[in-house]
């Protein structure tokens, strides 16, 4: 990765993907710390691959209902709510 | 179409679909919440679902087993090795901040299923059908309601979990009644193998992509080649909900980009809307390419080996299967046939009755009038699952001759479907019990006594007569007597 540098453009496409609004000067920001994240991550180059747990397949659960969160549980650590829903900002 | 036939600057019309199944199961399919109906909004949510840190979604066994016996149905190979893979992208009806779904290891490959349009068949490709997991519902509020002008979003996740099967075809359709025929038969095959409710709001969902290419593009079998199919702009249309929706949007799409190219424009390759109650496909802001959805593998679940299950896992006859044995079995025609065998319960009724009655009385019963009342009232035949046995009882009464037809359909079929009583004491109530012999031939012989001018018309040739003299003899016997009878024993007393 190293080799292909992050542009200004690359921050400002995933900053879009991800809904993010950034100004100007975090975009430079951004494109150092995002060159040096990717750095970081180059060290995992190094681990040897290992062979996930062959035994591991076909995890399933049978169809059977459990209990779910009320309402009241579910929308705890919502900022906002109204009837009974989820509030959030306009999106499209 | 074959090169022979084509004329210069003659266009072709491609289309291939995406299509979202709702699966019957009864849980959602990486945790344990319901996929009933709910009272309240997020009322069927726990922290799998909701995309709460920590979750771990264990795959519910149902949805693995509806998506092999779909693959069985359509002749697809289910893999040695399938996995989940997570599609990141963000928006509020995911919580997670990614769906999970599967990318490059669906679990059916390469199948195919028919279609019938104007008498000829023809097979489509369906080059993948992958599990899913379906998004919550949103509502944009205020501003007017629109996606764009909304002030904010409310959303449920009520829906969020529900198992999902997409199949995607490949660019096999002509036009867009195949592509309604398609969809209407696919929908027959989801529901005989019972991983699928039709009448549950949302259950499908099309995506469908389509092009216009010219015919001389075409080898001499009509077939178009990748790179034909490639060149070609082609539009997405979201957001179609029924077989009839997908005909109507795409045949809206496929007029518009023909007179975008005859007059020299090109078409853009653009996403659009197909907006139901305009009945026009609008332009959607560009979405996101396939690479941006950075798709990786979903680590938290471990990959399945189900292939074996293809064997071990029974299907029922499937809906062409059987409409071809009805045929042959029953001798019946092609129409007939095809109602009876659009649902299974339909088809296992009509099997029922046709081993107790006459397999014609019994198709009369079930594909004209059981199925023509019950549509008239906007009613599914399953909204009478309690009641088959009735309506069993009513084709009894018809054919131990107890009851005319006519009375039988348009009263107690009728009354039974509107108030709910049981046949025998509609017949009891309104006294349709079919008058005995010698009372229908005192009624005719009433008639001709009571209306001389009636019979002179008659012997002098006018044959409408007799309609007025057996409408009296109708009359007198409460509707009761059975018309043809009536005819006949008039015309003997005329004839004399
Ligand atoms: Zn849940």
């Amino acid at each position: 990765m190293s080799e292909d540098a992050v542009t200004e453009k690359d921050v400002r496409h995933v900053a879009s993907l991800a809904r993010v609004a950034l100004a100007d000067d975090e975009v430079d920001r951004f494109t150092t710390q995002f060159e040096e994240i990717l750095d970081a991550f180059e060290t995992l180059e190094e681990v040897p691959s290992v062979d996930r747990s062959a035994e591991l397949t076909n995890v399933l659960r049978p169809d059977e209902k459990r209990d779910s969160l009320s309402p009241e549980e579910a929308l705890e650590n919502a900022p906002e709510t109204e009837e009974g829903r989820f509030k959030g900002p306009n999106v499209s | 179409m074959t090169a022979q036939t084509v004329q210069q600057g003659e266009l072709v019309t491609v289309i291939g679909l995406e299509v979202h199944v709702q699966l019957e199961t009864e849980t959602k399919i990486f945790c344990g919440c319901s996929t009933g109906d709910a009272d309240e909004p997020n009322e069927h949510v726990c922290p799998v679902c909701l995309g709460l840190p920590g979750a771990l979604p264990v795959v519910n066994e149902a949805a693995v087993e509806a998506a092999v016996k779909i693959g069985k149905a359509i002749d697809a190979e289910i893999p040695q090795e399938t996995r989940f893979h997570r599609k990141n992208y963000y928006y509020p009806d995911l919580p997670k901040n990614f769906q999970i779904t599967q990318y490059d290891e669906p679990i059916c490959q390469s199948g195919e299923l028919e279609v019938r349009v104007e008498g000829e068949r023809r097979p489509i490709e369906i080059e993948r059908a992958h599990l899913e997991e379906d998004p919550g519902s949103l509502q944009h509020v205020g501003g007017g309601g629109g996606i764009d002008s909304a002030e904010y979003t409310l959303i449920d996740y009520n829906r969020a979990g529900t198992p999902l099967m997409e199949i995607v075809t490949a660019p096999d359709f002509r036009s867009p009644a195949e592509v309604r025929a398609f969809l209407a038969e696919l929908e027959e095959v989801l529901e005989y193998l019972g991983v699928f409710d039709a009448e549950r709001d949302g259950s499908l969902r099309v995506d469908a992509n389509l092009s216009i290419v010219e015919a001389a593009e075409a080898d001499e079998n009509g077939e178009l080649s990748t790179e034909a199919l490639e060149s070609a702009n082609r539009t997405e249309v979201k957001n179609i909900s029924s077989h009839k929706g997908a005909e109507k949007a795409l045949a809206y799409e496929e007029t518009r980009q023909k007179n975008a190219i005859q007059r020299g424009r090109v078409v853009e390759q653009e996403t659009r809307h197909w907006d139901e109650s305009r009945g026009i496909t609008v332009s959607m802001r560009s979405k996101a390419e396939e690479k941006d959805y950075r798709y990786f593998e979903e680590a938290d679940i471990p990959p399945l080996q189900v292939a074996h299950w293809r064997e071990e896992i029974e299907i029922p006859e499937l809906p062409r299967a059987r409409r071809e044995r009805f045929r042959e079995e029953y001798a019946l025609d092609e129409e007939a046939a095809s109602k009876l065998t659009s649902t299974k319960q339909v088809a296992d009724f009509y099997e029922d009755l046709a081993s107790e009655f006459d397999p014609d009385l019994a198709a009369t019963w079930v594909a004209d009038e059981l199925l023509g009342e019950l549509n008239y009232r906007d009613m599914a035949i399953t909204e009478l699952e309690d009641r088959l046995d009735e309506v069993a009882r009513l084709v009894e009464l018809v054919a131990t001759d107890e009851i005319t037809a006519k009375n039988a359909k348009e009263i107690v079929l009728r009354t039974m479907l509107d108030e709910g009583a049981a046949p025998d004491a509609i017949v009891e109530a309104e006294g349709l019990g079919k008058t005995d012999e010698g009372e229908v031939q005192a009624a005719v012989e009433a008639a001709i006594a009571d209306n001389p001018d009636a019979v002179a018309d008659y012997a002098e040739g006018d044959d409408g007569a007799i309609n007025f003299l057996v409408g009296q003899v109708m009359q007198a016997t409460g509707g009761s007597a059975d018309p043809g009878t009536v005819n006949q024993l008039l015309r003997a007393e005329l004839d004399d």
